[in-house]
């Protein structure tokens, strides 16, 4: 094993973030909030935590106002299982509907500049999917502040635990869950400035680790979301739950795949094709633009396939429009000015007088981490790992099934991120004194490996090849000779991957090592993807099959997937948790196995 | 108007190397469409020709403030900046490009943020002491008029391109940013801890610092007028209620 590596330092805390973005930190301020003087370390891969991903959320997040005579929480609850295309679980549902206001107001009171109606109350806006009366009519019930939510929870979040005390290790990788029988006890660190691994032990970690979206070429999600949390999971020998369920934003700009929101939508943009047709009438007439994402990129990717996409000279890419030329100027300046600024700044137009060229772009992993509903990670049986939590993107508790609805993802954050806190605070009462001792091995394992290979490729190259693979194979369209196609070519990118020699062997700030570690995790999840979305021979939300185009009841169960050596998978099931169907109360007809139409 | 598709550009990297504490300026050459960003063109270099040269980014749309670099001198974000821009703005084809000046360098062009912040930590970034909304169980009320006074201010990413353009940050002056995140405090109805903020404002690393040159609010990427709002501080007009 290489010298260099080696553990310099062991810290030990209360409760370990891994993954500072607004799960994590929603989940930390909980505890500190509750019981002071806690010891709370936060990890994040970026250069501070306000870099995390949420900071970018634009559009908003979805909280029935209790004062609203029209809007109810069963509407939202239906909508999302509606949304899910019933395989969301229905506690969960039920427990983060109810606990969504009280958690918009906690926001407030701490500081968030949410956006105001004249009378100095929270402003509300539309979003797709969600409607009133089981259907009827689109619900105003998004909050939001200006198109800049996400920043607005970071902001306040990152404030309050700074308030209350929490460090932070910046710029880091976790690279390794520590594990005594089965007790999740801390994390390995590699801290990249340093270039040096430390051990930190833990009574409770938490990983929040967010997304995966860079398995894909086209995509909205930053750069440090490559599925770190689902490979550490994996790696572990523990299973990830749906990760064939991912979404596809309809209208990601042009290019680099940079979203431009669903408010543009909201607000009354229009998509129109190459004969300036609005063709979502077409596809869900009650509905049209605001349908649900995955329907609306299913129907822009067939208008392309069709032959009515438009080619953008520059990244020689088909695209559809949004029409945005016939909206008020006051909407441009006020409710949308940052997105239509991206169409300035990226393509250099302007959308009050030009149509604006959009494709769908990767967005969103709904697959994740299994969890019950109060955070707590699960093993493939269902039993509780003490001691390990999960909230955020990385995890499936599962809120939204196989489609997600705008906006119900940072409303997931932060009552997720609530009740990990709130559980965690009762683990923690009970924790021994004593921490057992406990060594990770995996992780030099990797890092040696990559100081020693010794072929001649180069780490971004292969992370192109590979995310150009699942970009044409897995997004929006799936089919049985494209996923068995895919599974040889992820063996032979790794095979790749792992004989490619470092140029550099110093470990500080070594992005190139960093890339090769992020790569490996995209292999794996690419790789977890593909056999899930094989093995499920129907179409369910954002997974659509070609071969298979209709949802079957023979699959109405999650899929767990273990992979502890790279290709090895087991696969394993879930109920759908359906009580509210089950409890037959009022309204329960609307939680059976419902028909998903808009 | 015909536009060229693309340019062969040279890039002069300021590079830094931490084990050897070297430091120089590297040519790149790279060949890159007219509306690539310099955020792709960095990546063009690792992937084409050097996996080495350190770099920083994450959202790559302009909202996280990871990226920025400073290019022929100006600090802005790199992943706003598209390659015809660039061309048309410093009249070159040939750019200069270094580190933000505001933190140590950890290698190349990637700089300790952390370090950085604890300016923005020193001034307390959140409501130290919450005023209890009218109604309990409410929000508090704020009217859009009301918010409009200081909601601009709130739209910073702490990029920290003005505290590098910010000649007198580089000394004791807590910088523009940090200023802007205090005076959301005072503005913002909900904060009551009114005069610990004024303390901070009016301290000797406070806007007494600052002597107008406006250079923050020229290099702003999010168009914030931070020489205003620090104006309308001089003047002692934040504390006044509408
Ligand atoms: C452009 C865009 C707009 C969106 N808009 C909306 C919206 O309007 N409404 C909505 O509901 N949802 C929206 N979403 C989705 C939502 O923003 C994300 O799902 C959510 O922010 C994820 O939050 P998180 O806390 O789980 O993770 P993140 O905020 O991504 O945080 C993850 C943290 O983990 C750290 N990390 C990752 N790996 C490691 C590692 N190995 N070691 C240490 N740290 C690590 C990261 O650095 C980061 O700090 C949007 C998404 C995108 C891409
Ligand atoms: S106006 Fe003040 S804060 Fe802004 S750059 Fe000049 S000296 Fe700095
Ligand atoms: S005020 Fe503008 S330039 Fe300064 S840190 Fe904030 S966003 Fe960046
Ligand atoms: S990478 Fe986020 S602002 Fe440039």
């Amino acid at each position: 094993m290489n010298k260099a590596l080696q553990i310099r330092s062991t810290i030990h805390c209360d409760l370990l973030i891994i993954g500072a973005g607004g799960a994590g930190f929603r989940c930390a301020a909980e505890v500190l909030e509750k019981k002071p003087k806690t010891r709370v370390i936060a990890l994040t891969k970026g250069s501070h935590p306000q870099k995390s991903h949420t900071s970018t959320a634009q559009g908003g997040l979805a909280a029935v106002d209790p004062r609203d005579p029209a809007d109810d929480n069963i509407f939202h609850m239906f909508d999302t299982w509606k949304g899910s295309d019933c395989s969301a679980d229905q506690n969960v549902v039920r427990k983060i509907c109810g606990a969504a206001w009280e958690q918009i107001l906690w926001l407030e009171n701490r500081g968030m500049h949410f956006s105001r109606d004249p009378d100095g109350r929270l402003s509300k806006r539309t979003f797709g999917g969600h409607t009133l009366n089981f259907g009827e009519s689109s619900a105003y019930r998004a909050v939001f502040e200006a198109d800049r939510t996400g920043k607005g929870i970071m902001d306040t979040c990152w404030g309050e635990t700074l308030k209350r005390g929490i460090s932070f290790i910046n710029q880091c990788l976790a690279t390794e869950l520590l594990f005594k029988e089965n007790q999740c006890l801390g994390c390995i660190v590699f801290r990249q400035h340093e270039g040096e691994f430390i051990r930190i032990l833990s009574k409770a970690t938490v990983l929040s680790t967010g997304g995966s979206g860079q398995v894909f070429k086209i995509t909205t999600n930053c750069r440090q979301n490559t599925g770190d949390g689902l490979a550490l999971i994996l790696q572990s020998g523990l299973p990830v739950m749906d990760p064939e369920a991912v979404q596809f934003h309809p209208t990601g700009i042009v290019g680099p795949g940079i979203l431009a929101s669903e408010t543009l939508r909201s607000v009354g943009g229009i998509l129109r094709n190459r004969k300036l047709e609005p063709f979502m009438e077409q596809y869900a007439p009650k509905m049209k633009d605001l349908a649900p994402r995955d329907l609306v990129a299913r129907a822009m990717a067939s208008e392309i396939r069709e032959g009515r996409g438009i080619v953008n000279p520059d990244h020689n890419v088909e695209h559809v429009w949004i029409d945005l030329r016939h909206l008020p100027d006051a909407v441009h300046e006020k409710q949308i000015p940052e997105v239509t600024g991206f169409f300035k700044k990226y393509l250099n137009l302007n959308p009050k007088e030009k149509l604006c060229p959009v494709h769908p772009s990767n967005h969103y992993h709904m697959g994740g981490i299994p969890t019950n509903e109060f955070g707590e990670v699960q093993t493939s049986s269902q039993e509780i790992i003490p001691g390990l939590f999960a909230a955020g993107e990385c995890a499936a508790a599962s809120f939204h099934g196989f489609n997600r609805l705008g906006t119900n993802s940072i409303l997931e954050l932060i009552t997720m991120g609530k009740f990990a806190g709130e559980k965690a605070l009762t683990f923690l009462e009970k924790f021994p004194d004593q921490f057992p001792e406990v060594e990770g091995n995996l992780s030099f394992l990797r890092f040696s490996n990559y100081m020693e290979a010794s072929g001649k490729d180069n780490i971004g190259q292969i992370r192109d090849a590979l995310r150009t693979l699942m970009t044409e194979n897995m997004s929006i369209f799936r089919n049985e000779g494209g996923m068995l196609k895919t599974i040889e070519s992820l063996k032979e990118l790794k095979h790749r991957a792992d004989k490619t020699a470092l140029s550099s062997k110093s470990l500080r700030m070594n992005q190139e090592l960093v890339q090769h570690w992020e790569l490996d995790n995209l292999l794996t999840v690419s790789m977890a993807i593909t056999q899930a979305a094989l093995n499920r021979k129907e179409s369910r939300g954002a997974h659509f099959r070609e071969d298979f185009p209709e949802r079957s009841d023979n699959f109405n169960y999650h899929s767990l997937i273990s992979m502890e050596q790279f290709g090895k998978v087991e696969l394993e099931r879930r109920e759908v948790d359906m009580r509210l169907f089950e409890e037959k109360g009022q309204h329960a007809d609307k939680f059976g196995l419902i028909e998903r139409k808009y | 108007m015909n536009k060229q598709q693309s340019y062969n550009l040279t890039l002069k990297i300021r590079r830094f190397d931490p084990d050897s504490k070297r430091s120089w300026i590297q040519d790149y050459h790279v060949e890159a469409g007219r509306i690539l960003r310099f955020v792709d063109l960095f990546r063009k270099i690792n992937d084409e020709q050097d996996p080495n040269l350190a770099w920083s980014s994450s959202c790559e749309h302009g909202q996280c403030g990871s990226c920025s670099v400073k290019v022929n001198g100006k600090p802005l974000l790199a992943c706003e900046l598209l390659v015809e821009n660039a061309v048309q703005y410093f009249k070159t084809i040939t750019f200069q490009i270094e580190p933000l000046n505001v933190a140590p360098v950890v290698r190349d062009l990637v700089v300790d943020i952390s370090t950085a912040y604890e300016r923005i930590d020193q001034i307390k970034p959140y409501i130290i002491h919450p005023a209890p909304p009218p109604t309990e169980n409410n929000e508090y009320p704020i009217t859009p008029h009301e918010l409009e006074r200081y909601v601009n201010a709130t739209r910073c990413i702490n990029c920290f391109c003005c505290s590098s353009a910010c000649i007198s940050s580089h000394k004791t002056f807590l910088g523009p940013n940090a200023m802007l995140a205090t005076i959301i405090r005072v503005m913002d109805p909900r904060e009551q801890e009114k005069d610990q903020r004024l303390k901070i404002l009016y301290s000797e690393n406070g806007i007494y610092r600052c002597h107008s040159s406006r250079a923050c609010s020229f290099v702003c990427p999010k168009e914030i007028d931070v020489a205003h709002f620090i104006a309308v501080a001089k003047e002692g007009r934040i504390t006044e209620q509408e």
